[in-house]
């Protein structure tokens, strides 16, 4: 790997606001942002992605290209927490493993938006690492297929027989089946994360030049310096879920690390078959790579709240998101230079 | 003032409408939520980490009559089972205005 490249993700400023974040939580600063803050920011960071995705897939030609690259999202998201289930059920029982496998087949939006901005400040003039804005609507397809999978395995699985030697409680026989679907898919394809996205992804298809130009100095020019302050509060968050690291054991942290590289090499791979440029492959990767924290969490706790969030969410956020962000990307990214060199 | 029983109620925010409405189901009609409540239990520590609502509990406050606690507590008791939370019953003070 291009020693470089790692550096220069690593003195981006985004990515120099997470480590403040994260020294600031580990010396015990009292530094906080207030409660909205954080939700207001990730609000605004989904809509400028979605916003600017909308527009330039605007100004693009949907082909059958980039049909098979939202085929593939899907798919990859829809596959990747039955394996995961699998590896994981060594280690816990169902419904933890069904959460967690649903956690690494979504993805994380601020993994994504960290990638883009990584393309960003390469300022290659080469177009194929210009991202396509559709990659925009294929993490918005990634978002949910894996909470349903995540669900129908914990359903399927679940047995008190085969979960007697598990430490928590399995799902009660009287309530497989149980399960409020309404409900759930309410919140696994209208959440907000979600709604924002792609509303705003179709508002940018919607709106003209003329329309962009008025919003652009809101959603684009802010973007960086909103995105670091983001990332600042990130790296507080996932400091302090360190602390929870002990109950995961190094089994599960394990998974955690190599989930990453693992799922984005099978993003790669798709990405490679499907012939697309290096910037689309890196997103494709980062997408497939990254770990759920906000939409998987709210409907797990609604359709399996005997899964244990202390456990899914801390590797998520603690461990597989830092190594995303600051290792992950340009580790993908030089994955792909060398197979499409 | 009027002896009556407090029950306090931490459920997560997006199971508070099921309490609700099993409080309402026996007849207690009166209930406070306070939103932004954070703790550990026997499910884990729930932090309020402002990237996702999905582990803010809130804490269900009621006062009510002593014949409705038992209906109210057979009624909450599945909800706190299967989604985890805490129920406390104690005595109070109602003052009367």
């Amino acid at each position: 790997m291009d020693v470089s490249l790692l550096l220069d993700n690593l003195r981006t400023p985004a990515i120099l606001f997470f480590g403040l974040g994260v020294f600031a939580a580990v010396v015990r600063s009292d530094l906080a942002l207030p409660q909205p803050i954080p939700k207001f920011l990730s609000v605004y960071l989904l809509m400028a992605i979605g916003l600017h995705g909308g527009v330039e897939l605007m100004r693009s030609e949907i082909d059958t290209s980039v049909v098979l690259i939202l085929l593939a999202a899907v798919g990859l998201s829809a596959a990747t927490p039955l394996w995961s289930f699998f590896v994981l059920r060594l280690k816990l029982d169902v419904p933890n493993a069904a959460a967690m496998a649903a956690t690494y087949g979504s993805i994380s939006a601020v993994t994504f938006i960290t990638a883009t901005n990584f393309l960003d400040s390469l300022n290659s003039t080469d177009p194929a690492y210009t991202p396509g804005g559709y990659m925009v609507a294929a993490m918005a397809l990634m978002e949910s297929p894996a909470i349903v999978v995540g669900v129908l395995l914990a359903r399927y699985f679940a047995s008190p027989a085969k979960d007697s030697d598990s430490s928590s409680d399995p799902l009660p026989q009287e309530d497989r089946g149980k399960i409020d679907w309404g409900e759930l898919l309410r919140e696994a394809f209208f959440n907000g994360a979600v709604i924002v996205l792609v509303g705003s992804l179709l508002i940018g298809i919607a709106i003209d030049e003329k329309g962009w130009d008025s919003i652009q100095p809101f959603v684009y020019t802010p973007f960086k310096g909103v995105l670091c302050l983001f990332l600042l509060d990130m790296g507080l968050v996932a400091a302090r879920r360190l602390s929870d690291l002990r109950r995961c054991g190094p089994s599960l942290i394990a998974f955690a690390i190599l989930s990453a590289p693992l799922h984005a090499s099978l993003g790669i791979a798709v990405a490679w078959l499907l012939g697309v440029g290096q910037g689309d492959a890196l997103l494709l990767a980062v997408l497939a790579g990254s770990a759920s924290y906000i939409a998987v969490p709210a409907a797990m706790r609604l359709a399996v709240p005997e899964a244990n969030p202390g456990l899914y969410v801390t590797m998520s956020l603690a461990v597989t998101f830092p190594f995303n962000i600051t290792v992950g990307i340009p580790l993908y990214l030089a994955i792909i230079e060398a197979l499409w060199a | 003032m009027k002896p009556i029983k407090r029950m306090e109620i931490v459920i997560g925010t997006v199971h508070a409408d099921r309490v609700i409405e099993a409080l309402r189901s026996v007849g207690v009609t009166g209930y406070t939520v306070i939103n932004g409540v954070s703790g550990s239990g026997d499910r884990g520590t729930r932090r309020i980490d402002g990237v996702s609502g999905a582990f803010e509990n809130c804490m269900v406050i009621s006062a009510c009559d002593e014949s409705l606690v038992d209906p109210a507590v057979k009624k909450i008791k599945p909800i706190l089972k299967r989604f985890g939370g805490l129920c406390l019953v104690s005595d109070a003070q109602w003052i009367m205005h």
